[in-house]
């Protein structure tokens, strides 16, 4: 019994690395960095939690509507709602994810145009829209009409590509916790995007962040939003179901 | 655009310490980028920041451009009296940023 205490702690040490579980992407940051992520007198993606709150309540230019007028008490009406995306959109049958969802809804009933993917506006709606689900679990539905879009993402997951010739599931399955260009690996769970990436001194998206991984390997870019990341990232999300929503986050 | 997060205890002792925490948003443009017409992008960046409370200048910081994007900076004062705090940054290009915060001491 004397020796039991000592040896839990060496195997709650070892655990991690044992593991086959998969775990958020602030696991892996720098206690530091960490730190920074949860104290909001420090991270400042809540600057563009901030920025989106308020075009949450704008009027629209025109006598337009504003978020505010439908969706009346986000915080309550709209928590969870990230994470049940990316879905399929019933009328069109396309898949959609947050950023997709806001899009549509600016373009099509408040007849506005559109902000486009990567701006300020889109990211701080977004951020804004995703930290009311913080602490939520993610829960995307990857059977029925989602389906196809879960398989075409798992397939581009196992699929090598680029000049290195690598595909996602070797680093992010295979080499979780090990050393990539000065940061540790993760298991590739997009739970904390938009975040605040030190890399890009900004907030951006989790596509901008595939984007930089396809680059990464030498593989085509796809477009902001394009049918390959927006697969990916459901399957992302699906691999994620369970892990809390952390938007805004921070990460290298 | 700029925005501005100023953390100050919510209560302070006369003659006590207190932290004062900020942190500003804004992109840091250290400039020097092709314009893309031949020009060069200028240096944009908050050259300078400081804070009086109590009728003094209590604190200074001139940055330039190695400081990162969304600068935190974080300095003690000693609370001497219920009062504002006044921020003010200077900008490259002359326009300045002004936020307040409230310290009560008891």
């Amino acid at each position: 019994m004397r020796l039991s205490l000592p040896l839990m702690g060496l195997l709650t040490v070892m655990a991690p690395a044992q593991a086959d579980e998969i775990v958020s992407g602030s696991t892996f940051l720098s206690p530091e960095l960490r730190r920074q992520q949860d104290d909001p007198t420090r991270n400042p993606a809540w600057f563009w939690v901030d920025q989106g709150r308020d075009l949450f309540a704008a009027k629209r230019s025109g006598g337009g509507q504003a978020c505010l007028d439908c969706h009346a008490d986000p915080a309550t009406s709209l928590r969870g709602a990230a994470t049940h995306y990316p879905q399929v959109d019933p009328s069109s049958g396309k898949l959609l994810n947050l950023e997709g969802r806001i899009e549509q809804c600016r373009v099509e009933r408040q007849q506005q145009p559109a902000f486009g993917y990567e701006t300020a506006e889109m990211l701080s709606l977004t951020a804004y829209i995703a930290s009311l689900s913080r602490g939520l679990p993610m829960s995307v539905r990857t059977d029925g009409p989602a389906q196809p879009f879960f398989e075409a993402g798992k397939a581009f997951y196992e699929r090598r590509q680029g000049q290195l010739n690598l595909s996602c599931k070797q680093c992010h399955d295979g080499l979780v916790g090990q050393k990539l260009r000065g940061d540790t690996i993760s298991h590739g769970v997009g739970t904390g995007y938009p975040a605040y990436r030190l890399e890009w001194n900004t907030v951006g998206s989790l596509h901008r962040r595939l984007r930089a991984c396809s680059l990464g390997v030498r593989a085509t870019q796809f477009d902001y939003g394009s049918p390959e990341y927006l697969a990916l990232e459901l399957y992302l999300a699906g691999r994620a179901k369970g892990l809390p929503v952390e938007t805004p986050a921070m990460r290298r | 655009m700029f925005n501005a997060r100023i953390t100050v205890p919510p209560q302070a002792k006369a003659g006590e310490p207190v932290e004062i925490k900020v942190l500003v948003r804004h992109p840091m443009d250290r400039g020097g980028q092709s314009d893309g017409k031949g020009g060069i992008v200028p240096r944009k960046i908050l050259n300078r920041m400081t804070a009086t409370y109590a009728g003094a200048e209590i604190f200074r910081i001139d940055m330039n451009t190695g400081v990162a994007a969304n600068p935190f900076v974080s300095f003690c004062t000693r609370a001497v009296e219920t009062g504002d705090i006044v921020f003010e940054w200077r900008e490259d290009g002359g326009a300045t940023y002004t936020r307040t915060a409230r310290l009560t001491v008891a």
